[in-house]
Parts: C-alpha cells; sequence; structure tokens
C-alpha cells in the first residue's frame, strides 16, 4: 500500500499495516532529510508531487516490487509532501518477508525506484539563503 | 571539363555564396542531424539541393577538426569552440567580399520560395536581410542574408566576448520579411521535432486552447506554476518547443516527461482542441 502525505510519518503505523505472523523479517528504511547536500549546508527542503499521478505510480512501483521479489510478503510505504526541516522523515518503507535477504533487497530497490520514478521534486533551501532545484 | 557545380554556375542568380550549418553531433538527435531522413532524403541532402538552385556556391560550416567525408567544400570554424557564430566568423574570413547567406540545414520545409523571396527582395544596402520568427515575431537567424558591411560587425560583436546569434542578427538591426510559408524556419533537430512537423505540414495550423501546468524546477523557471495559452502546436512536443523557447525553460526536451489529462503520454501525442497539460521535470524522491 502506497501513501503520499503532507502530514508527518508515522513509521510505526505502516509497520502495523503489513505484520504478519508468518514474517521472519522486517526492513525499515527511512529517508530523513540530511544537513548537506554536495556540500552546501541544507535548513530544509520542499517536497511537491504530481497531484494525481503520485500515488497511482508509487502503488505501481510497490506492484512491481512484489513481483520482482516473490519471497517478500508485504510491502508498505510513504512519502511526504510540503515543507520539511532537517531530520524529518520524507520517505518510509516497510517490507516483510520470512527471511532476511528478500525483505532487505526489495526495500533496497524500492527506495530507488521510488527516487527515480516517482512524480515527486525536491526544492533544497540552503543555509547561505540559496535554494536549488533537483 | 563539366561538373554539377559548373552547371549551377550557369544558372546562378545571385552573387552570393551560401554556408549551410550542419551542426556537431548532434547531442539532441544522438546522431549528426543533418543525417535525419525527411521524405526520403537526409536534411542536409534536401537543403542542399534548395540552395544549389539558387546559389552557386555551397559550403558546409564544420567544427575546425571534423574528420567526416562530405560532398560539399568544406568552411572550417576557425577555433575550437567558437559558439554558434563561429561558421559565419569563418565564411567571412574565407570571402570578406561577398555576401553570405547562411542556412541552419535542419529545416525540413525550408522552399525554394523562401529562398528566392529573400534573395530577391534583399536591400544591399542593409547588413542583413532575413525573416521573422512565427511564434515570437523576432529575426530568425537560422535563413539570413549578410552583406559584407556584417564582417566587421560580427569581428567587432565576437571581440566584446559575445556570442548570441540572434541577439547579433538584432545588433545589425536587419530588413525583416513576414515568412511567405510559416512552417518554412521551423527545425526539427529531433525525432520528435520532425513528427511534429509533419503533423502540422498535414493538418495545417490549428488554434487550441491549452492550460499548462509546470512541475518542479519548470514551475520556477516558467511565469507561473500554470498558464492558459492558444497554440497551434500539433503534438506535445511542439507544444514544449514553443513554451521552452517563450520562456528560456532550461530542460530539454528528453529530460522532461509530458502529462495529457492527468496522464503520462508520449511526445508524438497529438495535442486535442482543448486540452489540460503538465510537463514534469526529472523526478528526485527520497
Amino acid at each position: 500500500m502506497f501513501q503520499i502525505t503532507d502530514q508527518v510519518i508515522d513509521t510505526a503505523s505502516l509497520v502495523a499495516s503489513i505484520e504478519s505472523p508468518s514474517s521472519g523479517a522486517l526492513v525499515i528504511f527511512e529517508g530523513r532529510v540530511r544537513n548537506h547536500h554536495q556540500g552546501k549546508a541544507v535548513s530544509a527542503l520542499e517536497y511537491s508531487a504530481h497531484p494525481v499521478l503520485a500515488q497511482p505510480e508509487g502503488q505501481k512501483l510497490i506492484d512491481e516490487t512484489l513481483e520482482k521479489f516473490p519471497d517478500v510478503e508485504k510491502i508498505a510505504a510513504t512519502h511526504r509532501t510540503g515543507h520539511l526541516g532537517i531530520g524529518e522523515i520524507a520517505v518510509s518503507i516497510a517490507v516483510t518477508s520470512p527471511h532476511r535477504p528478500a525483505a532487505f533487497a526489495a526495500c533496497d530497490y524500492l527506495a530507488l525506484q521510488l527516487k527515480n520514478r516517482l512524480p515527486v521534486w525536491k526544492h533544497e533551501h540552503f543555509t547561505d539563503g540559496t535554494n536549488d532545484w533537483t | 571539363m563539366f561538373s554539377p557545380a559548373a552547371a549551377f554556375t550557369m544558372f546562378s542568380r545571385f552573387p552570393t555564396k551560401a554556408l549551410l550549418l550542419i551542426g556537431g553531433k548532434s547531442r539532441r538527435m544522438g546522431t549528426d542531424k543533418a543525417a535525419l531522413i525527411f521524405e526520403g532524403k537526409t536534411l542536409l541532402e534536401r537543403t542542399s539541393a534548395t540552395v544549389s538552385s539558387a546559389v552557386s556556391e555551397v559550403f558546409l560550416s564544420v567544427a575546425h577538426d571534423e574528420e567526416r567525408d562530405f560532398p560539399q567544400p568544406l568552411i572550417r570554424d576557425l577555433t575550437p569552440n567558437p559558439g554558434p557564430l563561429g561558421g559565419l566568423q569563418a565564411a567571412f574570413a574565407h570571402d570578406p567580399k561577398t555576401a553570405w547567406l547562411v542556412l541552419a540545414c535542419d529545416l525540413p520545409l525550408f522552399d525554394e520560395a523562401t529562398l528566392s523571396h529573400l534573395l530577391e527582395n534583399a536591400d544591399e544596402e542593409q547588413s542583413a536581410s532575413c525573416f521573422l520568427n512565427r511564434l515570437d515575431g523576432r529575426v530568425e537567424p537560422l535563413c539570413t542574408l549578410y552583406q559584407p558591411t556584417a564582417g566587421p560587425a560580427l569581428a567587432d560583436y565576437l571581440a566584446a566576448g559575445k556570442r548570441c546569434a540572434r541577439k547579433f542578427l538584432e545588433s545589425l538591426q536587419p530588413q525583416t520579411f513576414p515568412l511567405l510559408h510559416p512552417l518554412a524556419l521551423d527545425n526539427a533537430n529531433r525525432p520528435e521535432q520532425l513528427h511534429e512537423l509533419k503533423s502540422l505540414a498535414e493538418e495545417g495550423l490549428k488554434e487550441k486552447e491549452v492550460t499548462i501546468t509546470y512541475f518542479g524546477k519548470l514551475s520556477a523557471e516558467a511565469p507561473a506554476a500554470e498558464e492558459s495559452l492558444i497554440t497551434s502546436a500539433a503534438t506535445l512536443a511542439g507544444l514544449y518547443e514553443e513554451v521552452r523557447l517563450k520562456h528560456y525553460l532550461s530542460l530539454d526536451l528528453d529530460t522532461v516527461k509530458p502529462v495529457l489529462a492527468d496522464e503520462f503520454v508520449d511526445w508524438t501525442t497529438p495535442l486535442p482542441p482543448q486540452s489540460r497539460v503538465a510537463f514534469l521535470p526529472p523526478f528526485a524522491g527520497g
């Protein structure tokens, strides 16, 4: 299940949505706002998303990951939009599987796909007052 | 000895030499754009044939280290990276006393009527004669006749560290003509633009109402994140090129994704008469 939200991400509820007794492994990834980017000090980030396409595209990427890693049981992921301060969670991914390797691999794969294929944009604000779109 | 070039000389109507801008190995096409095929001929063959009907001496403008072979004589850039005016600079170095017709070779619908109109009506007292771009009404350097007086002006312009071909042409206060055929100077340096031009040529120019939403970086570069405009673009690619030039957008078409009515589409998708479009720059989630 994929979600786009402008609220603070609660990873615990993400985990609760996919837990099962058969899951011997739970892998969680939180992408957090870093205080630096390419040598410049970051003060905050602003994420924007395509209002219609981001949700279904995110879901497609989860479905694709489940197909690619058949040993994975469930995946939940959420991407945040709006203004985020340093340390806040921009994206959270939770993956369960009976054994560890599939969950780790699937989580890493999905994190990369969300970075490259989710219609979301990042506006970086630097402490020196400049800003940049990536 | 009889040669085709000599035959053209016999029928030449204008005391002008022509310089065809063939571009380098085009980054945008992923190949060299002069070799792009339109209606069975390369763009270079087409343009060369059209120009040879009116001008006897036709040269190709190439990089100073060009290694490819061409049937036409070459004029090499004088320096490794002279910018868009390097060809004209080299042409005036080659012959400062002639008028130079400078013509891009990526104009699929360029025709003899357009060429004749320019050459027949050019006023030799002006430094340059050219057409006005159909979209923004500004002077179009892709097909311009420069008189010898433009040579020294170009030397001054380049010496001042300036490189923009259009601004140089504007600085000459050239004689201008409206286009006889609106699509004659539309360039196509990508397959998507070639498709756009074919569509326009087949269907004609039709006005369409479109609302565009820009995302990410593009929303900061466009005057507003959303705009409504009337366009005659045939496809999404034509519309993007139109706004890219109009707003000086920094992203080329191959890094942008088009969306029509909230669905991802190809650049070659026809633009409906009334449509809602979005242009998405590269994504940056996580």
